[in-house]
């Protein structure tokens, strides 16, 4: 008899854990820094979410991490999740946190430089990660024959600093912070300017989790949703949580780039439809530009590629 | 003599074994891969792995097909700077290692920073290799030859000093000078070790040129990188089964050398 009980009382109890406290991973692709702070500053508990945050580095694959299951949300780019569709990766994306795209190249001031363009049609170093869909596009429009194309240094600027004639690829709101904390005069061209703008530091799920867990989903989007709020509001506390877990980088370059990232984040769009929105134009523009330039064959409908919640 | 003659047809048999050539050798090695294969070949089709997180090796090997000029180019380009590499630590590591050999005072001041090279995390130190050697072969060659000298002077120096204490007395005792006795002695003697030395550094050279492609640029490493980037994973397996071909031709290498140098005399190659 009592072992009896003691049996059906674990079983409940088993069955009681797996319902209330489902640990939800969401994979970041870089360290605890400013572009993550709404995930940070998020109030998962007030939605009943028991999250966890797993910080990534270069070329953490969190779009494949995703769509295996191996976390439930990750942070990803549009572009990557349009070419990740076309190659059979079933996710979709719920939430963009960049609606202008962060990234750009930076290049010494010195030099006058005066368009993106300008940067391909002077000799120099450019570094560059050639795989990605912009850096073909710059390719197509500028070619690539006066400058030397080199890999990414992944955030390190030394190699910049060393060279007045070294651009780099960078987030606007990163790299050229740094560079100029260390007397380099930095001057960034955005890649939006040549018409290549994709939603970034994009929340992505699989389409598998959308069909069998709704009840998880929508609820992480409004808690993200109203952690961007708060971070938007006041991103002190928050990039004191951040900075204990990414020391190397000071706490008044977190304040700094927090400031800096607000007019990619907040826009008219946001302000009329909700942070994080995105529009169908928007995905048919990128999926129409990633099939142009050869990246997708098999182009994916762009409302299949995200789900406004 | 009874007792001999089934020994030497044994022998005999052996020999003309031996003598079928090289395919029937292969065979052993032949069967996991053809098992292999065909299994993942099957999960993949059968939808039990995803093809995003890894490849048909049908697909890896279409990959192969369609980017073989750019495959091959960028194998060669690694081949050269791999090779460079594994030279350049043969001959330091042994030099070095020489050096360290010549007394126990010069080996307790110099050997804790041989093992510097053994330790020391190239991701870290890659953005400066970049700065100090420039983008392109140098600093492939450079990470190829950090990466891989430390087995040649651990196993160069290991081998020179367990030179059998007899041989040593009986040079000393005709009076042979020290270089003669290293020429003609120790180092001789030694090669067993230091080939195996070079049969660690030449896998870790390939890996060190690939490393050192990720960050100076140029082939198989800016190919998978450029391949991840674009979700391509077929083409990413594609090239590291170059890279792997490359260690193996390597080792392949090693060993030829190894059987020519010591057949003669050392059990290791007598078998």
């Amino acid at each position: 008899m009592n072992r009896r009980n003691f049996l059906l009382g674990s079983a409940a109890l088993l069955t009681a854990c797996g319902k209330s406290s489902q640990k939800i991973r969401l994979a970041l692709n870089w360290k605890p820094e400013p572009e993550f702070g709404p995930f940070y500053a998020a109030p998962y508990r007030k939605y009943g979410l028991d999250v966890e945050i797993l910080p990534g580095g270069a070329g953490t694959p969190t779009i494949q991490m995703v769509g295996a299951g191996s976390a439930e949300f990750g942070i990803v780019s549009a572009d990557e999740l349009v070419v990740a569709r076309s190659r059979g990766n079933d996710v979709a994306a719920l939430f963009a946190v960049f609606q202008n795209n962060p990234q750009g190249i930076m290049v010494h001031a010195s030099r006058k430089l005066t368009s993106i363009g300008d940067i391909f049609r002077h000799p120099g170093t450019v570094a560059m990660q050639r795989g990605l869909s912009y850096a073909r596009l710059l390719e197509k429009m500028y070619g690539f024959d006066k400058v030397k194309i080199v890999p990414s240094p992944n955030g390190d600027v030394s190699a910049f600093l060393h060279d007045k004639n070294f651009a780099q690829q960078c987030f606007i709101t990163s790299e050229p912070l740094i560079a100029n904390r260390q007397g380099a005069d930095v001057q960034v061209f955005p890649i939006s300017d040549i018409g290549f703008n994709p939603y970034t530091d994009v929340m992505a799920t699989s389409g598998e989790l959308l069909r069998s867990k709704p009840e998880m989903v929508k609820p992480m989007v409004a808690a993200v949703r109203e952690g961007l709020r708060i971070y938007l509001d006041d991103p002190k506390p928050t990039n004191v949580h951040m900075q204990q877990l990414n020391p190397t980088m000071p706490l008044d370059l977190f304040t700094e780039t927090s400031e800096v990232q607000k007019p990619l984040i907040e826009t008219e769009e946001t302000r009329r439809d909700g942070l994080g929105v995105m529009t169908k134009e928007r995905w048919e523009t990128l999926i129409k530009q990633l099939k142009d330039l050869g990246d997708v064959e098999k182009a994916p409908a762009a409302e299949e590629c995200f789900r406004s919640l | 003599m009874h007792a001999l003659k089934p020994l030497t047809g044994v022998r005999g048999s052996e020999q003309s074994r031996g003598r079928k050539g090289p395919l029937l050798a292969a065979i052993p090695a032949l069967v996991p891969f053809v098992v292999i294969t065909s299994a993942l070949e099957l999960a993949v089709r059968g939808g039990l792995v995803r093809a995003y997180l890894v490849p048909a090796p049908s697909s890896v090997f279409r990959a192969m097909v369609e980017s073989r000029g750019e495959l091959m180019r960028a194998m060669l380009t690694t081949s050269a700077s791999a090779l460079l590499g594994f030279f350049l630590s043969t001959v330091a590591g042994i030099g070095i290692a020489v050096f360290l050999s010549s007394s126990r005072a010069i080996q307790r001041a110099f050997y804790p920073y041989a093992v510097f090279f053994q330790t020391v995390p190239l991701i870290a130190i890659a953005p400066l290799l970049v700065i100090w050697f420039g983008y392109g072969t140098r600093t492939v060659v450079a990470s190829a030859f950090v990466v891989s000298i430390f087995p040649v002077i651990a196993n160069t120096l290991t081998g020179i000093l367990s030179t059998d204490p007899a041989l040593r007395d009986l040079f000393r005792l005709y009076g042979a000078s020290t270089l003669v006795t290293l020429f003609k002695l120790r180092f001789p003697a030694a090669l067993p070790q230091i080939l195996t030395g070079l049969r660690v550094a030449s896998g870790l050279a390939v890996i060190g040129a690939i490393v050192g492609e990720f960050i100076g640029g140029q082939g198989l490493g800016s190919v998978v990188d450029i391949a991840r980037t674009q979700q391509r994973v077929d083409k990413v397996f594609a090239a590291v089964l170059l890279a792997s071909v490359l260690g193996l031709a390597l080792f392949g290498l090693i060993n030829l050398i190894s059987y020519v140098t010591l057949r003669r005399w050392h059990a290791s190659e007598q078998a």
